[in-house]
């Protein structure tokens, strides 16, 4: 049993410790299971925790170890997104229309962490159907972000970056449709990679936006979200948009270094009158990069500041398709029998919160008749735009820099009624998931009240390699604290 | 945007929650009207790029196909496990097709 007031060991110690059988699976998830007794009452980053199956499932991973199987994740306890589906657990995307849906079985990324030794401890919060910025429209409740608990932990995988951030956790999952991996973790001071669009399969995978879906690990280190990486990364038969192309060695790129490496700061950013201690973070990245040896240059992707115009015609319309299946006939609550027509639309109207109504709205909008070449024909035509911007910009560039987001962690209510400011949340996260780029969130450092920011860096597709070796030298420039948070103290 | 005329008018709203299934009460036709108003007008700067700024369209990456094999989908058992009614292994919703009277 590792000692609570200590810093909570990360992926790759756990795994270590429990290969090495210095320390038994059982032993991590009961600490884990301790962790989250205490602080989540607070923070209430889970919807359930699954501490009997978790245990199960970690005295499974002990016979193993003691069996000789190595395990790269060898008893490390996961906070998985309530989106993502784990054997016998239930899998609601935090909606009253999937109350109590029981999916059929593991998606193939619960697969192949369960596989790699990981353990399952609890379903993470998440704002309903990952449509927000903030983990305020989950139908459960809000979750509060570790470092100030008037202040939302981001989102929409805000649950997952919240249990890491609060040292229940070594590691999470979320899902990144136009920023949700990347915002929630810059906003609770954790690393957040989303990687490219056909790295890692959806299967099992409840789709918003299915052109921009992807899942990706939450950590505290570079080097702990490189593995959790790897164990999900590669072509997956049962997801036809997953890339038949090798996955090459992100552990092994961690500490590579950035020498002679071309890192391209975003001009668009660097001009969207920053606040002030963002920019100062763009600064020290800058130097950070220059001083291992980069060579830092600035670069154009002049389409970026029509990047939320677009996700929001292309998202919404997507969710507007995906979302029609959720009807009351096969699975969710069912409001009536009267008729058919009327089963459909109480079981919906009863079942969906206010932001996924307003989204399913403005894309049955963008692709109705009359509308549909003014809005969803338009934006897939400026995504490809920006698309070649990226291309060009990459040209002079082996990775891009910007922030991750515009400001710190915004307070529990601040934007929820004002849905246009709660979008541009993720002005600098959405045009990477637009032109399916990898792209990583590292914590840059605090603000003078305590708060954490997050630096992003780009690479072309299936450039992980190059993201994890910048983000690796800002890491260790940056050098930001790894203890505990306040609400873990 | 030249008018004061709401971009989605509450008629608009009434009629896209139709085609979404969804039901709106009529008292909170105007609010809804109002918000998604605003966020039109957002996107409406898309319109504002000039016709020559667009090439010929790009070709994305072809579709990947694979053989059609088929593989237990485990549909019967997630019905099994998640329907709201049920009869026969099949899931009942109500009389379709006649009065059924």
């Amino acid at each position: 049993m590792s000692n609570r007031t200590g810093v909570l060991p990360g992926v790759v110690e756990t795994a270590a410790a429990v290969s090495a059988r210095r320390q038994s699976a059982v032993g991590v998830v009961e600490d884990a299971l301790a962790r989250i007794g205490e602080g989540d009452g607070r923070v209430r980053a889970f919807l359930e925790v699954t501490g009997d199956l978790a245990l199960e499932e970690a005295r499974g991973v002990d016979a193993r170890v003691a069996a000789g199987e190595r395990l790269p994740l060898a008893g490390v306890p996961l906070a998985l997104k309530d989106n993502i589906w784990v054997a016998g657990r239930r899998a609601t995307c935090a909606s009253k229309v999937l109350a109590g849906f029981r999916p059929p079985g593991d998606s193939t990324v619960a697969a192949r962490l369960r596989k790699a030794g990981a353990v399952f401890i609890g379903r993470a919060n998440m704002d309903e159907f990952a449509m927000g910025s903030s983990t305020e429209n989950s139908s459960s409740h809000v979750t509060r972000n570790p470092w100030d608990l008037g202040r939302v932990p981001g989102g929409s995988s805000g649950g997952s970056a919240a249990a890491v951030a609060a040292r229940f956790v070594p590691g999470g999952f979320g899902s990144d449709t136009g920023g949700s991996i990347r915002q929630p973790a810059a906003c609770c001071g954790v690393v957040g990679f989303k990687p490219t669009y056909g790295r890692v399969s959806r299967y099992g995978l409840i789709a918003f936006a299915s052109s921009l879906d992807q899942i990706g690990p939450l950590t505290r280190s570079v080097g702990d979200a490189a593995r959790l990486y790897r164990a999900v990364a590669g072509f997956d038969p049962l997801d036809s948009t997953t890339a038949q192309r090798e996955v090459g060695d992100p552990e092994g790129a961690v500490g590579r270094g950035v020498a002679g490496l071309r890192v391209g700061l975003l001009a668009e950013a660097e001009s969207a009158g920053l606040e002030p201690e963002v920019a100062e973070n763009l600064e020290t990245a800058r130097r950070i990069f220059r001083d291992a040896g980069a060579d830092v240059v600035s670069v154009s992707v002049p389409r970026a500041t029509a990047a939320i115009a677009i996700y929001y015609v292309v998202a919404s319309a997507e969710a507007s398709s995906n979302l029609a299946r959720f009807d009351g006939v096969r699975y969710g609550p069912r409001s009536t029998d009267a008729d058919l027509t009327s089963l459909y639309v109480e079981s919906r109207t009863a079942g969906f919160g206010p932001e996924v109504k307003r989204r399913i709205l403005l894309g049955t909008f963008a692709l109705a008749s009359g509308y549909y070449e003014a809005y969803y024909g338009r934006a897939m035509r400026v995504r490809q735009l920006l698309c070649a911007d990226f291309d060009r910009a990459f040209a002079a560039a082996d990775v891009i820099v910007c922030p991750s987001i515009p400001g710190p962690a915004f307070r529990v209510g601040e934007k929820t009624d004002d849905p246009l400011t709660m979008y541009l949340s993720d002005v600098f996260t959405v045009p990477a998931s637009l032109a399916g780029l990898p792209a990583i969130s590292v914590p840059s450092g605090l603000t003078r009240g305590g708060l954490p920011l997050g630096i992003q860096v780009l690479a072309p597709r299936f450039g992980e390699e190059a993201v994890f070796a910048a983000a690796r030298a800002l890491e260790e420039g940056v050098g930001f604290p790894d203890a505990l948070s306040p609400v873990s103290e | 945007m030249t008018s004061d005329r709401p971009l989605v008018t509450p008629a608009v709203v009434r009629r896209v929650a139709e085609l979404a299934r969804l039901r709106l009460p009529e008292e909170d036709l105007e609010r809804w009207s109002g918000q998604l108003s605003r966020i039109v007008a957002y996107i409406d700067q898309l319109a504002s790029i000039p016709e020559e700024a667009f090439g010929s369209a790009a070709t994305g990456p072809a579709t990947p196909v694979r053989a059609d094999e088929p593989r237990d989908g485990e549909g019967e058992r997630a019905l099994e496990a998640n329907a709201p009614r049920q009869l026969h292994g099949y899931g009942v919703v109500p009389r379709v097709v006649g009065s059924g009277s």
